[in-house]
């Protein structure tokens, strides 16, 4: 029990020690699983051998980091993964919270809860099921959408899975399918805890439906928008890898290779860990200069932010 | 008096002393216990009461802790293993010394079993019976020593390739093809009569196709090329590697390819992975009439179709520019390999011997592979005549022996007597396997791997992964038509030889 | 439920229902079809026969996955993870979370960088791995309970929420005598109930998916049911590592749909039993404006 330094009245940690030893455990756990393994990332600087002990044999310095600076391939792959999050954070951002708005509006209760529970399954459909479905329904030779395009378009069919310009779009919009529903949940949580005071008070004041949405709950549920925002923005780096490695095709490997593709196949092909440790170091330095960068600037905009 | 006394007496404990050192020395007469990892695929799963596991511990001797992996996951689980010398089980199945392994072996995780030849009486014995000396010994690493003990088999056998619609064949009139030419003309006939039809589709993906195929003109590249560095070929008579991605073959090949998809005879669905549900539709209702696979799946596609006549039927490899070729195969496969701390085992020997004898030795050999006499099979008249639940079974003999009773999987049986595997298959097959062994050279060996340590290793990586990357985008590219071949082919080797694909070459052939 | 019945309204709730409608089809379709697809006859779906009605039923899908080796044994081990995993893992978020957003708490600035930077570096496998090993957790039940029992992204969710409670029922309850640990069970858990219920399913969907923890810190009899699963469906699919591999042997994709029906069954009917949560925590004595 941390009884402070000394039960002073007033004393600061005396009043609130009951927080500070709740977070005892957790921090503990914190510090080991979190941080202990971090030192694991020294890798970078040193010469991985097979068999020869997991934190290298000899310092080599920046070689790692040189190698993969100068290549373009990675750079390409980097310019990849950020247009591709970023096409999706502004796609994929808005709509969850747009559906659970929506779905707030049901009131037919049966209804609702029905949608509710449907709209999630898709995150359980393992990604090679959901690719090789999409690949049926895009077939050019069997699939649905061609032979529309055919037998009612008189247009050519496409081999969508396959070209370069059309991986961006269904990447996003298989993601779409996927998370829209789960990614919702917490925005309906954040819904059900606005006060009914407030849609009363709006109601009264002549408010329609679609203004007491713009005043009453997107004000409301903001804090938790600007939580989720921050951290995607966070994420930019790390995209669904096993996504786009399902997605991907050697016709299209100029705008769908990632930074973690691109380490998959590397690394596959001579198991360097220490150049995957690398490229890791620098989306890891990359993300938190992401993070402090929109928690400010969530700050000064809203006045909230997440530390 | 009282000297001699002593002496004797210092004798006499000398002697009990080492007449207990060598009891100790005996092993005890209870069963040896060690843990192993097994691969398991999803069509086979592992089974701890399939005949074959029980027999084989009650005839060693042996009880045996199995870790089953699944496949997909099992490098991972072993590379992990290996890497951080914890947890690791006392044997490993389904390995070889390629890639990581090989300075894993280097730099001390794995047991250099080749140091303890005298152990493994049984593994020299089939080695000797097949005349493998050569390609064993050519398991060896940089330092001169092997590290596993490979699976054996006497002869390659034949066991996909090009599988046509024999009633189709027979419809239009038309004679088996020999040749490439001939499956030109073979497949313009099936679009000419099916205009709507891609005839030549491929199972899983365009690699498949390429390495069962490519070998005709004489190279081997892509994914799954024979010799794993995806862009280098080996050259047969000379011995050597050489730029097998920018080589007149190749251009050759391609050249081939380009026309039959730009023809429409080649499924243009082939950049995506097709998998086996897809294919077997679009054999079965005769979307397509062609496809390099194997043989085993022929009977699926065979019972779910619809149209009367329906035949499938596989043929021997067709002859290209460079003869007529098949993917090459090793006459050595992934086998067995001790990770170091067993050898810290007080009973090491045992268990080396134990693991000889439960895979290598002649009974045990056919117990993997045909399971035990009297229960799977008889002998009648010196043949093997297998029981009639399971020649009646309807997913076929080999199919059966190994989902019910664990014989001829990958993992475990290490001992491949193609006579012995084909009767477990229909005549047809052994007709065909017959036929291309007459052919002579079909099965080309593989070629060797170089000699490389870790750090020679990753050189060879940082240069392998640009060049199959570029290699894998052009060859689209021509294959499709997007870049031509007669105007790019110029930029392509440019562009090859600016990512350093004589350097790589130089780099094999000077390490084998 | 007071609607105006103003023409505005009317379009909107059209609007709304339509949405809804679609998604409802969009989500339910290809699942639907998975369905059909695990009970038809292999050569009904060969021939294209089957979309959303199955041909031809056959439950040998099911029958085979029942009789997977180790099967029900598999099930029984996700089931254990995933209610144990989450209530550790609420219970230690829930201890970190509440004095996380008191803000103007000392140290409190600092612990949330700790945290934050953890999201973005992690040693990577090996260094994980030894650690795990190294405290003996390995092989033990314990592996997969432990070492991720703490998703930074759930704890922010959380942490969020409760700083959305007014300050005004703490400093009410602390005049009334009450300590922080009784604040923290009496009025912010209650309160709390729909954040709980969100962070405690996507914490039980994480442990109930998880298959590379498992896989590299178990032994096989304890597999989670996943690992099998996963085996079945992406160890025999044609593509990435598996491919190779998977090229002679394949799996009928009515075996795949019954996988994938039978691994999501449970979790899925998990969020309409959480559904009663997602309402406003009760307000005792709710101080006014």
């Amino acid at each position: 029990m941390k009884q402070g330094k000394q039960l002073q009245k007033g004393s600061y940690v005396a009043r609130y020690w009951q927080l500070y030893a709740m977070m005892v455990l957790p921090l503990l756990y914190f510090l080991v699983f979190k941080y202990v393994p971090m030192l694991g990332s020294v890798l970078a600087f040193r010469r991985y051998r097979p068999g020869m002990g997991p934190f290298g044999t000899e310092w080599v310095g920046l070689t790692y980091f040189s190698r993969f600076w100068s290549d373009p391939a990675f750079w390409r792959a980097f310019r990849n993964t950020l247009v591709l999050s970023l096409l999706n954070l502004v796609v994929n951002f808005p709509i969850p919270i747009l559906f659970a708005i929506l779905l707030n509006e049901v009131h037919i209760l049966p209804f609702k809860k029905v949608v509710q529970t449907v709209s999630y399954m898709p995150r359980f459909i393992s990604t090679v099921v959901v690719i090789a479905i999409l690949g049926e329904l895009l077939s050019p030779s069997s699939g649905i959408i061609n032979i529309l395009r055919q037998q009612v378009f008189s247009k050519e069919a496409l081999y969508f899975m396959n070209e370069a310009r059309f991986f961006r779009v269904i990447y996003i919009l298989v993601d779409t399918w996927q998370y829209t529903g789960w990614t919702a949940i917490i925005y309906l949580a954040a819904i059900t805890a606005i006060p009914a005071e407030l849609y009363e008070a709006a109601t009264i004041d002549g408010a329609s439906r679609t203004q007491q949405i713009f005043y009453v709950t997107i004000p409301s549920i903001m804090p938790t928008i600007m939580v989720m925002l921050i951290i995607s923005v966070g994420r930019l780096l790390s995209l669904g890898f096993e996504k786009v490695l399902l997605l991907y095709t050697p016709d299209n490997s100029m705008v769908s290779d990632i930074i973690d593709t691109l380490v998959y196949r590397t690394g596959l092909a001579n198991q360097n860990y220490s150049y995957a440790t690398a490229i890791g170091l620098f989306s890891g330095i990359i993300g938190v200069i992401l993070v402090s960068s929109s928690n400010a600037l969530s700050k000064k905009l809203t006045g909230e932010g997440i530390y | 008096m009282k000297k001699t006394l002593l002496v004797a007496l210092l004798v006499l404990v000398f002697l009990s002393f080492s007449l207990f050192a060598a009891g100790v020395k005996e092993t005890s007469s209870g069963p040896i216990a060690f843990s192993v990892f097994y691969s398991d695929n999803a069509t086979l799963p592992f089974k701890g009461d399939w005949l074959t596991v029980t027999e084989v511990q009650k005839r060693v001797n042996a009880k045996v802790e199995f870790e089953i992996i699944p496949i997909v996951d099992y490098q991972t689980k072993v590379s992990l293993a290996l890497n951080t010398g914890t947890n690791a089980p006392d044997v490993i199945l389904y390995q070889s010394t390629k890639g990581e392994n090989a300075a894993l072996s280097l730099n001390g995780a794995v047991v250099p079993i080749s140091d303890y030849e005298a152990w493994t009486p049984n593994f020299n014995a089939r080695v000797k019976e097949f005349g493998l000396e050569d390609d064993v010994a050519s398991l060896k690493l940089k330092d001169g020593k092997r590290y596993f003990l490979p699976a054996l088999f006497d002869v390659p056998f034949y066991d996909g390739g090009l599988i046509l619609r024999e009633d189709l064949l027979k419809k239009y009139n038309l004679s088996a093809p020999k040749t490439f030419e001939d499956l030109y003309q073979v497949l313009k006939v099936f679009k000419q009569h099916n205009p709507t039809s891609y005839p030549l589709t491929i199972l899983a993906g365009p690699r498949v196709l390429y390495r069962m195929t490519m070998p005709s003109w004489g190279i081997s590249l892509g994914k799954n090329g024979a010799s794993g560095s995806n862009t280098l070929s080996w050259d047969y008579a000379n011995k050597r590697y050489f730029a097998g991605a920018i080589s007149e073959q190749y251009k050759s090949y391609i050249t081939y390819m380009h026309k039959l998809y730009a023809e429409g005879l080649l499924d243009p669905e082939m950049a995506e992975p097709i998998d086996g549900d897809r294919w077997t539709q679009k054999l079965a209702t005769g979307k397509a009439m062609a496809s390099y696979a194997y043989y085993d799946q022929l009977g699926g596609v065979t019972a779910n179709s619809t149209i009367d006549g329906f035949k499938l039927q596989m043929y021997p490899a067709l002859a290209g520019p460079e003869g007529a070729h098949h993917q090459p195969k090793s006459k050595t496969g992934s086998g067995i390999l001790f990770p170091i701390k067993t050898a810290k085992r007080a009973d090491f020997e045992q268990l080396v011997r134990t693991v000889d004898e439960m895979f290598f030795s002649e009974e045990n050999a056919k117990l993997w592979c045909l399971g035990v006499e009297g229960t799977t099979y008889t002998t009648q008249n010196g043949k093997v005549v297998f029981v009639d639940e399971i020649r009646n079974s309807s997913e076929g003999i080999y199919k059966s022996l190994q989902v019910k009773y664990g014989c001829g999987s990958d993992v475990t049986q290490m001992v491949w007597v193609n006579a012995r595997e084909m009767t477990k298959y229909d005549e047809n097959y052994a007709r065909i396997n017959a036929e291309v062994e007459a052919m002579g050279d079909v099965i080309q060996a593989i070629p060797p791997t170089p000699k490389f340590d870790d750090r020679m290793a990753e050189e060879a990586g940082t240069l392998q992964t640009p060049l199959f990357d570029a290699f894998e985008r052009w060859n689209s590219a021509f294959l499709t038509g997007s870049k031509s071949i007669e105007k790019d082919w110029d930029a392509y080797v440019k562009e090859m030889k600016n990512l350093g694909i004589e350097k790589f070459t130089e780099l094999y052939n000077a390490n084998l | 439920m007071k609607t105006y019945r103003t023409p505005s309204s009317l379009f909107f709730s059209f609007v709304v229902y339509l949405v809804m409608v679609l998604s409802l089809a969009v989500c339910l379709i290809p699942f639907l079809y998975m369905l059909s697809l695990s009970i038809s006859s292999p050569k009904a779906i060969i021939n294209n026969e089957v979309f959303l009605i199955p041909k031809g039923l056959n439950l040998q899908s099911y029958i085979q996955i029942f009789t997977y080796p180790n099967f029900f044994k598999a099930y029984g081990n996700t089931f254990f993870y995933t209610f144990a995993g989450t209530a550790i893992s609420l219970m230690l978020m829930i201890l970190f979370a509440y004095p996380l957003s008191k803000t103007r708490l000392k140290g409190v600035k600092f612990v949330m960088r700790l945290v934050i930077f953890s999201m973005f570096f992690s040693g990577g496998l090996i260094p994980n791995y030894l650690l795990v090993s190294y405290l003996g957790l390995t092989n033990t039940r314990l592996a997969m309970l432990i070492p991720f029992a703490i998703n930074q992204f759930n704890l922010i969710l959380l942490i969020n929420f409760f700083k959305s409670i007014p300050l005004d029922l703490e400093e009410a309850a602390i005049i009334d005598g009450l300590d922080y640990k009784g604040i923290l069970v009496l009025i912010i858990l209650p309160l709390s109930t729909a954040a709980l219920a969100t962070v405690g399913l996507y914490t039980a969907v994480f442990f109930w998916n998880d298959w590379f923890h498992g896989l590299i810190y178990l032994k096989s009899s304890q597999f989670p049911v996943m690992l099998f699963l996963r085996n079945i469906v992406t160890g025999t699919s044609m593509v990435g590592d598996a491919a190779g591999s998977g090229d002679k042997s394949t799996i009928a994709i009515s075996i795949k749909s019954a996988v994938i029906i039978t691994s999501t069954l449970p979790i899925i009917i998990l969020y309409p039993f959480l559904q009663r949560y997602f309402v406003k925590g009760v307000m005792i004595g709710a101080v006014k404006g």
